[in-house]
């Protein structure tokens, strides 16, 4: 756009100069924060609010923020959880989602439309809204403090069927009715024939599932009191209470650089999918 | 409505889609449909987790009309909503259309630029504690224009509320600049072209050829800004005194359900503020909608 050709005149070589230098300054400015977290990881604890900013560490302190996070809280309980209750929600959601968008897609339902306005209806309902009547809900089932009400109420996502059923209504009926006629049973015929051709959008749902559950605070925050349950998002404020004697900003930094950790390697691994499944909502939509 | 096997169906095959589908309706049934209709009952009764819930009616709501805190968290709302909105929208899109340039080193650029997407909220709220320390960083590059050794940033009544927005926002902008990235990639370059030949200059270019083609990704944008902003809670809970503190000048009416329901256990007030909320959410989301299938 800014190379329409009247203003080619003016030196496009300056343009472009100039053009770069605020590209940069934009980029260097919002990337700032995250820089100062991970570097702030590998400070001593008395450099991270060192004036002058140390931009490097001065003294690099190795894990040795890690390590102390870990004596702090039980980090790697929190890891483990949190890994566990994203594991199972994206396989779960993946599954699930794609079973109903087959259903939604390629099968003459009674009361289809009505079940599909109903699974689609959730999407609009937020977590906020849900969370005083999906605990009690939950303290009746028992699973207060227990895993299964930790992952279960996640397990499923009302925009993953939605996803699946616009996907697989572009999977040609031959595929599906060949199938038939080779005499393959229905359950073949989805994993066999039906699911290997998802694969690209179930890499992106994976993706946003992961992110999603991964992060999630409010649920997890209220579904389990016991520290021993809790995940990484909610465990990693105890490193910020300011009722806590010592200072220890960089076990916090050091947390907050594990957190994000997992979501920046799938962010470099998987570039394409990560912005094609964050933006999936807006191009389908 | 999607595709349908054109071949005859037979009833065996209408009941293995039942059987595909079921898991999923069964799930939002017990987990998402049952909760709403749950909860608007619990917005009727005295509940404190310990004895039944009684039955009460209306007074919820009625209390609700006339609780300080109630009316306080929507107004803080309202103004989270505010900042948390039009400066997004047009933060993002002018922030997209600076990436969308084409420059030595784009994609390095641009990932520097997309890097605040990546920390969950809890953790963007963690790291800008640290930022924002009375005696840090902030602080101390301000200094020589405020001659002030330590600024209270969070914990003051007026700085807190912007400061959350801003932290809010900067999270936020380079998530919504991906989505107009993704509508901008989506318009062919020859139209640009096109228009350019025609004598348009960029802004004509920009408003009466790009602008209108991406008037669906400004919905979305639109929509889940504002949902959004309507249930802030993170920052809120992480970054300010007694959670949503001083003064209750941060709590919001996401942050006062929590509190109603999980720290004072008073379950249907909890269930009473989230029914508004919920409320609230439909009818923007409706008004949105509807302006958005208008034509310009």
């Amino acid at each position: 756009m800014n190379r329409s050709s009247r203003e080619k005149s003016r030196s496009p070589l300056a343009r472009q100069w100039l053009g770069t230098l605020i590209v940069a300054a934009f980029a260097l400015a919002f990337a700032f924060p995250v820089y100062f977290m991970v570097s702030s990881a590998f400070k001593a604890e008395n450099e991270i609010l060192a004036i002058p900013i140390h931009l490097v560490p001065y003294e690099f302190a190795g894990l040795e923020e890690f390590r102390r996070a870990m004596e702090i809280a039980p980090l790697g309980n929190y890891v483990w959880n949190s890994a566990l209750v994203s594991f199972v929600n994206v396989v779960c959601t993946l599954l699930l989602s794609a079973m109903a968008g087959y259903g939604f897609a390629k099968f003459d339902l009674p009361f289809k439309n009505f079940l599909f306005f109903f699974v689609i209806s959730t999407m609009m309902i937020p977590q906020q809204i849900l969370v005083v009547p999906l605990f009690v809900e939950i303290k009746y089932f028992g699973w207060v403090n227990t895993y299964w009400g930790l992952i279960v109420p996640g397990l499923m996502n009302a925009f993953g069927v939605f996803m699946m059923r616009q996907f697989i209504a572009e999977v040609p009926n031959e595929i599906i009715e060949a199938g038939r006629a080779d005499g393959a049973s229905e359950v073949q015929i989805f994993v066999i024939l039906v699911l290997p051709l998802l694969l690209p959008a179930l890499a992106s749902l994976a993706i946003i599932i992961f992110i999603w559950s991964w992060g999630n605070f409010l649920w997890p925050l209220v579904a389990v009191t016991n520290e021993k349950l809790a995940v990484l998002a909610v465990g990693i404020t105890n490193y910020t209470q300011p009722y806590q004697r010592q200072p220890m900003w960089g076990a916090a930094m050091a947390a907050a650089t594990l957190t994000t950790l997992p979501v920046l390697i799938v962010f470099l691994a998987f570039q394409r999918h990560f912005v094609k499944g964050i933006t999936a909502a807006a191009i389908k939509g | 409505m999607g595709a349908s096997v054109k071949a005859p169906i037979t009833r065996n095959q209408k009941w293995w889609g039942l059987l595909f589908v079921s898991p999923a309706v069964l799930f939002f049934a017990v987990f998402a449909i049952f909760p709403i209709l749950f909860g608007s009952y619990l917005s009727l009764t005295r509940y404190n987790l310990l004895t039944p819930p009684v039955y009460i009616g209306f007074k919820n709501y009625f209390a609700l009309a006339h609780d300080r805190k109630f009316l306080l968290s929507l107004r803080n709302t309202g103004v989270f909503v505010l900042g948390s909105t039009v400066p997004i929208w047009i933060g993002s899109l002018l922030l997209a259309l600076v990436f969308d340039s084409k420059i030595p080193g784009r994609t390095v650029w641009r990932a520097l630029f997309f890097l605040p997407v990546l920390p969950p909220l809890i953790v963007v709220a963690v790291v800008w504690k640290v930022i924002l320390h009375p005696y840090g960083m902030v602080t101390a590059v301000l200094s020589p224009f405020t001659g002030l050794g330590e600024i209270p940033w969070l914990t003051d009544p007026h700085l807190s509320p912007i400061l959350l927005i801003a932290i809010n926002n900067w999270t936020m902008i380079p998530f919504f600049a991906m989505i107009w990235l993704a509508g901008l990639a989506a318009i062919p370059d020859e139209l640009r072209y096109a228009s350019a030949l025609d004598g348009a200059n960029s802004a004509q270019t920009f408003f009466l050829v790009i602008l209108p083609l991406l008037k669906r990704t400004a919905v979305l944008v639109a929509a889940l800004s504002t949902i959004n902003a309507f249930q802030a809670f993170i920052l809120q809970y992480e970054l300010t005194p007694d959670k949503g503190g001083p003064a209750d000048t941060n709590l919001t009416l996401g942050l006062l359900i929590w509190k109603y329901g999980f720290q004072y256990f008073r379950m249907g007030d909890a269930a009473a503020a989230s029914v508004v909320l919920f409320a609230i959410i439909l009818l923007v989301t409706l008004i949105q909608l509807i302006l958005g299938r208008s034509k310009y």
